[in-house]
């Protein structure tokens, strides 16, 4: 009877283990949602995107990869300040409402509120991680794309917006003011434009969270010392410490929170004396290497009777090098046709990423110059380089010549683009197709007189076969530098006086030389 | 009734974002003239703008009005009330403004008219955007949410603005006088918008739900 009535012994205290954290996840993952809502993030996220397909569109064929993981940086400064200043609002959203009071009963400390809300940053940073991923990814599947992106480089974006959520949280709990963010934002970015100058000290110039800078023409990536590492060390570190200072500020003042404050401190600075030693010796020496003796870096590869040597993350790109040497070779007549020719990848990397360097012509013969940029106006460029060196000899003597061998070099360089015309207008300084003007080329520009423009410009509206026959059957005349370009006009069966004059044409020859 | 409003309508303005705005805006415009060396045309430019921006993320605030609830119940009109705060402010701004024109040094002071004409354009796009903000009903303070919008916008048209749109060029740039009618356009546009946003929701339906 008494086992009957015996009642099982209750356990006092709660049934379960406390979770203190399950509340903050909690917490970040509505302010997560709330921050997701908000229009101006909404509308920024769609314009990053937008902005990322009008890049992708825009990028060439032939990206350079440690390029394009610097052009992800830019984007996501804009998205991390409307994180940011949706962040701080969101932190100040129970003040601005007066309902701080309310959670003094509630079991979530105020530093967990805090961590919470940097925690809410997380699904943006994730988001911008996509978006660079995706911006990177595109590039790299190219089959023109060359060269190797860099970690560090691509974590900058996230990083950027996560610095700012953290840096939204801090200025919340520093200045619990909802003017104060913004006004203090604009502060902070332009003090940072002041202090941050590309011309400043080595220290100050790479404490902005985006170091950007112009390079003209790319780098091998050993070449580039741009210490990415380092200045992603100094994010993190920056990140965490903003992160803790705004939790130690809002009442966690744990011997654990102190000491993680002092230790990211002391990570930030850690990255701030790596990032600030300037361009490293290695990156130095191989600048120099490359510039002076490339031959010792760069790697040859055979097509045909022809050597291209490449910079060794550039060989992928001889196939298209020498599709358009062999189209070119293909048009040559006499010696020239079968000539062998040495393809040199070139750069002057001396002067350091912002420079454009100038490339002296090389002096030996059947050699040819290439640059680090390919696509676009690189290609006819390359090809009248490679006309140039097939008439002329040599770079040196291609660069000094003024007189009619310029009509049958600029043919063998068009005749076999897709546009011969319009390829004609980008090789010319002023996008021109009539007068007389400077041809680009990889290493030194050469003038093109209006008469010879004219006889080119006639040449290339004829039918290919037409003409082809006529340049290797009277290759040594046309290719020898007493003949006049009359007597070229005559020999390729161009009408000789045309629209012009003779004085303008005598004004035209006369003026190319000279310019 | 208007001279009745006046004392209150001054006690009621948002004095502290708006002295921290012209605060902001003046220790910007002091920059140049603070660091050695020879002044930075560029630096002058650059600095003028940061103040312009920090002045109008001032005035974004001005139309804030916690009790706007009891407020909106006194029989002066809503283009009346709004228009005195404005015109309570505009002394002081153009003030400031000038002051922080004189505080760059005259050999980095970019065109001042043409900065004046980008400055007042950015703060009436701010009083405008705080105009229709407070169109809708339960919108007391608009300040912090037309600040971040104003901020957003500055940092979109200085990185992501395409070339043939662009409004933020150097005044050795050729297309500086073709920006600046771009810059009076948005000036026209953002009055007459403001203008009308700034009646009875009542008498002018204006449908704008931007945030």
């Amino acid at each position: 009877m008494s086992t009957v009535l015996r009642t099982p012994a209750r356990t006092a205290g709660p049934t379960h283990t406390p979770r203190p954290w399950a509340a903050v996840f909690a917490l970040a993952r509505l302010e997560a949602r709330e921050l997701r809502m908000i229009t101006s993030v909404f509308g920024t996220a769609i314009l990053y995107m937008v902005w990322i397909g009008y890049e992708v569109t825009r990028q060439g064929d032939f990206p350079v990869l440690q390029d394009v993981d610097r052009d992800t940086q830019i984007m996501p400064m804009l998205f991390g300040l409307v994180v940011m200043m949706n962040v701080n609002r969101g932190v100040l959203r129970s003040r601005r409402y007066g309902t701080d009071r309310h959670f003094d009963v509630l079991v979530v400390e105020p530093w967990r509120r805090t961590a919470a809300h940097v925690l809410s940053v997380v699904p943006a940073v994730l988001f911008t991680a996509a978006c660079v991923t995706f911006q990177f990814t595109w590039a790299a599947v190219k089959p023109g794309a060359a060269g190797t992106g860099s970690l560090a480089e691509l974590a900058v974006g996230p990083l950027t917006v996560l610095l700012c959520g953290a840096g939204g949280v801090l200025l919340a709990r520093l200045f619990p003011s909802v003017f104060a963010a913004p006004i203090l934002l604009v502060v902070l970015l332009f003090g940072m434009m002041f202090v941050a100058t590309p011309a400043g000290p080595a220290w100050t110039s790479r404490l902005s969270p985006v170091v950007t800078f112009s390079g003209v023409s790319p780098f091998p990536s050993d070449m580039l010392g741009r210490l990415a590492g380092w200045h992603a060390l100094y994010l993190v570190g920056l990140v965490l410490f903003m992160a803790l200072l705004a939790v130690l500020l809002s009442g966690g003042r744990t011997t654990v929170v102190k000491a993680a404050v002092a230790g990211s401190l002391a990570l930030t600075l850690v990255g701030v004396v790596g990032q600030s030693q300037g361009t490293p010796a290695a990156a130095l020496a191989a600048r120099e290497r490359g510039s002076v003796t490339p031959e010792k870096v760069r790697t040859c590869v055979e097509h045909g009777k022809s050597s291209y040597c490449a910079f060794p993350e550039w060989t992928s790109r001889t196939d298209d090098w020498a599709a358009v040497a062999d189209r070119v070779q293909s048009l040559a007549g006499g010696r020239a046709g079968t000539e062998r020719l040495t393809v040199d990848q070139r750069l002057d990397a001396r002067d350091g990423l912002d420079s454009d360097a100038y490339l002296p012509p090389s002096a030996e013969p059947g050699h040819v110059s290439v640059g680090m940029d390919w696509g676009g106006n690189r290609v006819p460029e390359f090809a009248v380089a490679v006309a140039s060196v097939l008439v002329a000899g040599d770079e040196k003597a291609a660069s000094e010549m003024c007189d009619a061998r310029v009509v049958t070099i600029m043919w063998m360089a068009l005749r076999g683009a897709s546009d011969p015309m319009g390829s004609l207008r980008d090789v010319r300084l002023d996008d021109s197709d009539s007068g007389s003007a400077f041809v680009l080329s990889p290493t030194e520009s050469f003038g093109m007189s209006a008469a010879q423009t004219r006889v080119v410009a006639e040449l290339l509206k004829k039918p290919r076969y037409d003409v082809a026959g006529k340049v290797k059957a009277k290759w040594t005349e046309l290719t020898a530098p007493e003949t006049s370009i009359e007597r070229v006009a005559e020999l390729l069966g161009v009408p000789a006086a045309g629209k012009t004059t003779d004085g303008a044409d005598e004004d035209g020859r006369a003026g190319s030389c000279e310019e | 009734m208007t001279r009745a409003l006046l004392p209150p309508v001054w006690r009621a303005l948002p004095r502290r974002a708006l002295a921290a705005g012209a605060a902001a805006g003046l220790l910007l415009a002091g920059i140049p003239r603070m660091l050695p060396g020879t002044p930075d045309p560029l630096l002058g430019l650059f600095a003028l703008r940061a103040a312009a921006l920090a002045f109008a993320l001032g005035l974004a605030f001005l139309l804030d009005d916690p009790a706007r609830h009891i407020t909106s119940a006194v029989p002066a009109r809503r283009p009346v009330r709004v228009g005195l705060r404005v015109a309570l402010v505009a002394p002081g701004a153009a003030l400031c403004w000038t002051a922080a024109l004189l505080l760059v040094p005259r050999e980095a002071r970019p065109p001042t008219g043409a900065l004046t004409l980008e400055a007042t354009a950015t703060a009436v796009l701010a009083l405008t955007a705080a105009a229709l903000a407070v169109r809708r009903p339960h919108v007391t303070e608009p300040g912090a949410t037309v600040s971040a919008w104003l901020l957003a916008t500055a940092a979109t048209a200085y990185l992501a603005l395409p070339d043939g749109w662009t409004l933020l060029v150097n005044p050795t740039d050729p297309r500086w006088s073709t920006t600046h009618d771009r810059w009076a356009l948005l000036l026209l546009t953002a009055a007459l918008v403001g203008g009308r946003a700034s009646a009875e929701p009542l008498r002018a339906r204006l449908r704008v739900r931007f945030f």
